[in-house]
């Protein structure tokens, strides 16, 4: 019974006001695949086609790494702006834009993998149920493959739970890109002349 | 300049009491963070038990009522010392209610069971269970406090409630996922915020027909980000401002045309809204970027960012 309750776990929504999980979007978090520039910034928007230059490029890469912190960030900005205009700031907004909302998609998609091994898990969780059952119903019972299924059972037991407590936190890093994304908008935008 | 600074502290000093407490409700911190409304510094944060949401006030300013969604209960807290003063029974998972203009009874909308709970603030006790749609939501209540409306989720609907009988009046649909209701102060229009529809539906309460379904487009953002959620309108009727979630945004629409004519960008994941008592200020809860953000009503512009709890997600201001 626990097993069946483990799986169907997968698919309960654990907030009224959440989405529904599924296999290919396995958190309570809304799914927003893809961000827009326009939900933190409404400064200047570059010329289609603007190339951003090297180092504009260069201080985009640095920025949004997460081990830079808030503070580091805005001095860089700051001693940036001092070099540039409104239109390099929002190149230097756009490049960070780019960048956040293409490594947030590659983790959304990793979260879509995630959800699919755990409903894969879940059913192989299910298969060894039955095939214990099956095991334990027989007039003669095979005890050592009953010990092994048994064995096995856990491990992926485990591995399940394991994976699904670490959801949590996976399914937070999309959100965490936002706030960082948001939060270089603001000191960007703040820079502005 | 110096004897304005010495004026403006003197007039400070001498209207401590003045000065509007802004109380919001932090979902994930499981606390109440209480900001003096015209320094914006935070004056505490409070423990108010699991998952509070809806926060609302009595009229005159003696009891904080917050939705505690995880403790299946309403908490009541004096504003002042922010103790908790007692409970009221709400039905499970109480997410958002509306309190009667009197400041008696309270009408809350319990998303599990497709009820509209009614509880005496006075006796605290229950007076009504009402069903309504599935998933019940946004509540909102007439200025003369006769019309309860509650929005279900599911159902897609606004109910109509009479207020003394308890008893359904009418049903208006309205666009996918509705979650707010907000009466102007003449009572003239219903506006019925839709998240997952993106609209906001125009009512006119005393015919129940809809008159204005409005749409927004925000140049730069994607329309699935567009989720409007709270609603506020000013006492004069002239400005509606809607909270756009994700978008970040929080639009403005001209009371008269109904057309919108300004998105302010706050804070992520904006939510929910309460003017201060003089409207000359209105607090926005953006949940993703754990702040609150007070923009000024008269210019449409954002002036400041305020770093509450975590999750920040309902909003009130004491009365005056």
């Amino acid at each position: 019974m626990r097993y069946l309750v483990l799986a169907a776990a997968l698919l309960v929504p654990v907030a009224a006001q959440a989405a529904t999980p599924t296999a290919d979007w396995p958190c309570i978090q809304r799914l927003q695949p893809r961000l827009s520039l326009g939900q933190a910034w409404t400064g200047p928007t570059p010329p289609d086609g603007a190339a951003i230059p090297a180092e504009t490029a260069a201080l985009a890469e640095r920025l949004v790494q997460r081990r830079m912190t808030l503070d580091e960030a805005e001095a860089e900005i700051a001693a940036f702006a001092a070099t540039t205009d409104a239109e390099g700031l929002a190149l230097l907004m756009q490049a960070v834009f780019h960048r956040i909302d293409t490594q947030r998609a590659t983790i959304i998609q990793g979260i879509s993998r995630y959800g699919h091994a755990q409903v894969a898990l879940a059913e192989q969780v299910e298969t060894r149920r039955r095939r214990m059952a099956e095991l334990e119903a027989a007039d003669s019972p095979d005890f050592d493959a009953i010990d092994a299924e048994e064995r096995a059972l856990d491990i992926d037991m485990r591995v399940f739970t394991d994976r699904q407590h670490s959801l949590t936190y996976v399914c937070e890093s999309p959100v965490l890109l936002e706030q960082r994304l948001f939060a270089l908008g603001r000191a960007i935008a703040a820079q502005l002349p | 300049m110096k004897h304005a600074l010495a004026i403006l502290l003197l007039t400070t000093a001498a209207t401590p009491a003045l000065a509007a407490k802004v109380y919001v409700s932090n979902e994930k911190g499981n606390d109440v963070t209480v900001i003096d409304g015209d320094t914006f510094e935070v004056l505490g944060t409070y423990p108010v038990g699991n998952r509070p949401r809806g926060i609302t006030i009595s009229p005159d300013g003696k009891e904080l009522y917050v939705c505690a969604s995880d403790d299946d209960l309403v908490r009541v807290f004096d504003p002042e010392t922010m103790q908790e003063l007692h409970t009221l029974p709400s039905g499970p998972d109480p997410e958002l209610f509306v309190l009667h203009p009197s400041g008696n009874p309270l009408y809350i909308a319990n998303e599990d069971d497709n009820l509209v709970t009614v509880v005496d603030t006075q006796t605290h006790k229950m007076l009504a269970e009402i069903p309504v749609g599935v998933e019940p939501e946004g509540m909102g209540v007439s200025p003369d406090g006769k019309v309860v409306i509650n929005t279900s989720e599911t159902t897609n609907m606004a109910h109509f409630i009479d207020a003394e009988t308890f008893q359904i009046t009418a049903n208006v649909l309205v666009d996918s996922r509705p979650r707010f209701a907000q009466f102007s102060d003449d009572g003239s229009k219903l506006f019925v915020s839709a998240e997952i529809g993106g609209t906001v539906t125009v009512i006119d309460p005393a015919t129940q027909e809809i008159t204005k379904v409005i749409d927004f487009d925000i140049p730069g953002v994607l329309p699935e980000a567009i989720q409007p959620v709270g609603v506020r309108v000013t006492a004069d009727g002239k400005k509606v401002f809607v909270a756009l979630g994700p978008a970040n945004r929080v639009a403005v629409i001209d009371g008269e045309t109904l057309e919108v004519t300004d998105y302010i960008l706050v804070g992520q994941r904006v939510w929910q809204l309460a003017f201060t008592p003089d409207q000359k200020h209105l607090y926005t809860t953006n949940g993703n970027s754990n702040d609150v953000t007070v923009i000024d009503v008269a210019t449409n512009t954002a002036l400041k960012s305020i770093p509450v709890g975590q999750q920040p997600w309902g909003v009130v201001v004491a009365p005056q």
